[in-house]
């Protein structure tokens, strides 16, 4: 049986554990203070100057900071949770975040908000780590897609100006295509199938979203009008492009960067560092790309996007509570969120985004951010997200022709009911 | 054997008691205990690593278990209600469905394939037998999950190189045909790929039995005018019906609890139609975090596979000489 050792093993680990024992060692005494970030999200300069900061700060604390990998997170956060010895500060997935604020394991944050900066904290965020009614985790940075595209193409196309709406982009393809269209492996725009991230965006720009919030429940509702004309769109766009990508698979499979990088793509939905990717196999691409930002049907205005992005918090049964609740503070301060927007992300706790308008990508990004929404901040994204999507279904359902619009939409809907409650 | 090793007994504390008087007795004691502590470091070791595992997941089967309940330390049992909530979701017994005809199905492809191979083997000449093995043993070697994106690639929508070929033989509806958009497809790309990685550990365990097989009775057989089919039905099959029935035995053991191909495939889908019942299992326990439900699952599916597998468990339990034929 595949989960049967998991399982043993997981529960092993908490064996008498939740006492609680949360008192603290006494002033002076050589304290510890664990901190589990994730690859690629602070870099290395940041975390070094900020734990030296705070060492210096705080005598007698060394900071143990250790560096996660996103694969497999959940179940290692599972485990180390349960421990008697968790970490102090942990980084979750703002996806993830309300899964595990829901089941109580998380320190209680709401009266440190205003001291973590809590009035510059972005809105989407701040969400994802609300659950009845209290703050369990903060913002740490986010990030959302934007449409990176090669500018000597749009060049070569008679393309003057970056879209600004839904008409534009449409024309900017037909260009491209007209352009180029004669290489049979040109593809204007390159869209798998299952890029829901892209999707909840043009669902978002029609009015519509996929869920509606009363109390602490959720409800479907991607049978509105509203997600039936988001997905014709993306179906439109689809059409148009003449994409060859898999109308059955998302962005990573294959990995759209590498594809991006062949240099047959004049546009992909992407997030920034995708960029970094692409140009991994060639160098040139970075100079002769930039970004603007997923247009909206209201011309002038820019879609909303999808915010992906981290929270940070602190385990319940960590014995240094105080300690991480200091380390949030300095970690949350300008200083370091700055440090942030300079490396291209957007800040958390800051809502000065300039250090994001050096590079052009990073830009189309910090404009697009103002107006970013996250998931459902339901406890139960996090088991649709590691487990069946039926977004993803939908969409490769309704573009494959196997199922209508409303069929397609209307199966979602029932399953994703079926997810919120189950 | 025991003779040369009674006088190690373990006579513990107690003196040796006068050699005459006893002797016959000790030796007996011996003899017997011998054979068992000579297993006791196996059944002990295999005990606390499978067994203890194994009543923890059945004790967990009935208490609510999520994240909550784990870091709290907290014991919260609660009957049988995992059982009732897993039994009373219809999509269970579809799935439960699914994943036995699913098993049937890759387990009589793969013995069906293992046997022919086997005993085209047979007739092979030294070389070609060779390249053969060889290529088998390459299968078998690799990979579980480098094999499957292998299979994703050939069957990619696209770029896979299936179907580009079949749009060259002139099938030209196969362009840009997706074989995962059904869970049919879906199950039949999925079954292909663990026949593909089974075959050839059946195939060599049926061919070491028709090595197995004197060469007089084959040419015995031939004198007396056998045809091959009389030849493989009277020679060759009582040489390998045990390694069949073995091999069947073990394959539905392996191929009922597949997980890795399942969800690296289309993690279940499309639609939920490709969701075997470990897929179930890793749905519940690691992405829902309901470990409680999970082990009711695993708990059901330990019985549905001891239902499959019954036959064989009489027939070894009541065979003495572990003659299972």
């Amino acid at each position: 049986m595949v989960g049967v050792a998991a399982i043993a093993l997981a529960t092993a680990g908490c064996a008498g554990s939740g006492s609680g024992s949360t008192d603290q060692a006494s002033n002076g005494e050589p304290r510890t203070l664990t901190v589990w970030l994730m690859n690629g999200s602070a870099p290395e300069t940041l975390t070094d100057s900020l734990n030296k900061e705070f060492e210096g700060a705080n005598e007698g604390v060394t900071v143990k900071y250790e560096v996660q990998e996103w694969n497999g997170i959940q179940d290692k956060l599972t485990t180390a949770l349960g421990s008697q010895d968790p970490p102090d500060v942990i980084e979750l997935g703002n996806t993830q975040a309300p899964s595990i604020a829901a089941e109580k394991v998380l320190t209680d944050l709401t009266g440190d908000v205003d001291a973590l900066h809590g009035d510059q904290w972005l809105a989407s965020l701040k969400a994802s780590g609300e659950w009845d009614g209290k703050q369990y985790s903060t913002p740490f940075y986010a990030a959302n897609r934007s449409v990176i595209y090669r500018t000597d193409m749009f060049q070569e196309a008679g393309i003057t100006a970056p879209p600004t709406s839904r008409e534009e982009w449409l024309d900017a393809i037909t260009k491209l295509e007209a352009k180029f269209g004669s290489d049979p492996q040109f593809q204007a725009l390159y869209l798998p199938g299952q890029n829901w991230y892209t999707l909840l965006s043009f669902i978002y720009d029609e009015g519509g979203d996929i869920a509606k919030k009363s109390g602490n429940d959720f409800k479907a509702t991607v049978n509105s009008d509203q997600a039936k004309a988001g997905l014709e769109f993306y179906k439109q766009l689809v059409d148009a492009s003449g994409t060859t990508a898999p109308k059955d698979n998302d962005e990573q499979n294959p990995e759209q960067a590498g594809i991006y990088g062949q240099g047959k793509v004049a546009m992909m939905i992407a997030l920034p560092w995708e960029l970094g990717t692409a140009a991994k196999d060639n160098p040139d691409i970075q100079t002769k790309s930039s970004a603007f930002p997923i247009p909206s049907k209201n011309a002038g205005k820019t879609a909303p996007v999808f915010q992906g992005g981290s929270n940070l918090a602190i385990p319940l049964n960590s014995k240094n509570a105080d300690l991480a609740k200091d380390y949030l503070k300095l970690l949350l301060s300008d200083k370091y969120q700055g440090q942030l927007a300079e490396a291209g992300m957007v800040p958390g706790a800051s809502t000065d985004l300039s250090a994001l308008d050096a590079n052009p990508v990073s830009k189309a990004m910090a404009t697009a951010s103002k107006n970013g929404k996250a998931v459902p901040a339901t406890p139960k994204w996090a088991t649709i997200e590691a487990g069946q999507n039926p977004l993803k279904d939908m969409m490769t359902a309704y573009l494959t022709g196997a199922k209508d619009l409303d069929t397609a939409t209307g199966d979602a809907n029932t399953a994703l009911d079926a997810a919120f409650t189950g | 054997m025991t003779a040369t090793i009674q006088t190690t007994a373990p006579a513990g504390a107690t003196p040796p008691a006068p050699p005459r008087a006893t002797r016959g007795r000790r030796a007996g004691l011996g003899e017997k205990s011998i054979p068992y502590l000579l297993l006791a470091p196996a059944v002990i070791v295999m005990l606390v690593l499978l067994g203890w595992p194994a009543v923890q997941v059945i004790a967990i089967s009935f208490r609510k278990l999520d994240l909550g309940e784990l870091v709290r330390g907290e014991i919260v049992w609660v009957g049988l209600d995992n059982y009732t909530a897993v039994l009373a979701d219809p999509e269970f017994w579809t799935i439960t469905m699914r994943t036995v005809l699913f098993t049937a199905a890759v387990v009589a492809g793969t013995v069906l394939a293992g046997l022919l191979i086997a005993l085209l083997m047979r007739h092979l000449s030294g070389v070609v037998r060779i390249v053969v093995q060889v290529t088998l043993v390459l299968a078998w070697a690799t990979p579980i999950l480098a094999t499957t994106t292998v299979f994703q690639w050939i069957f990619d929508q696209q770029y896979g190189i299936l179907n580009k070929t079949l749009v060259k033989l002139g099938f030209d509806s196969f362009a840009g045909f997706s074989w995962f958009s059904s869970g049919a497809s879906t199950m039949t790309v999925i079954g292909l790929l663990i026949v593909w990685q089974a075959v050839p550990f059946v195939c060599f365990t049926i061919y070491a039995g028709l090595l197995a097989a004197p060469k007089e009775l084959y040419e015995a057989a031939s004198m007396d005018g056998a045809s091959s089919w009389q030849s493989f039905t009277t020679v060759s099959w009582p040489a390998i019906r045990p390694l069949v029935t073995l091999a069947t035995f073990l394959s539905v053991i392996w191929d009922f609890k597949v997980f890795a191909q399942v969800w690296a495939i289309r993690q279940g889908g499309p639609d939920g139609e490709s969701t075997t019942m470990p897929v179930l299992l890793y749905l519940r326990g690691i992405a829902g975090r309901h470990f409680g439900v999970a082990s009711a699952v695993a708990v059901l599916m330990i019985l549905v596979l001891l239902v499959l597998t019954a036959r064989y468990l009489q027939l070894l339990l009541r065979s003495r000489e572990a003659d299972v034929s």
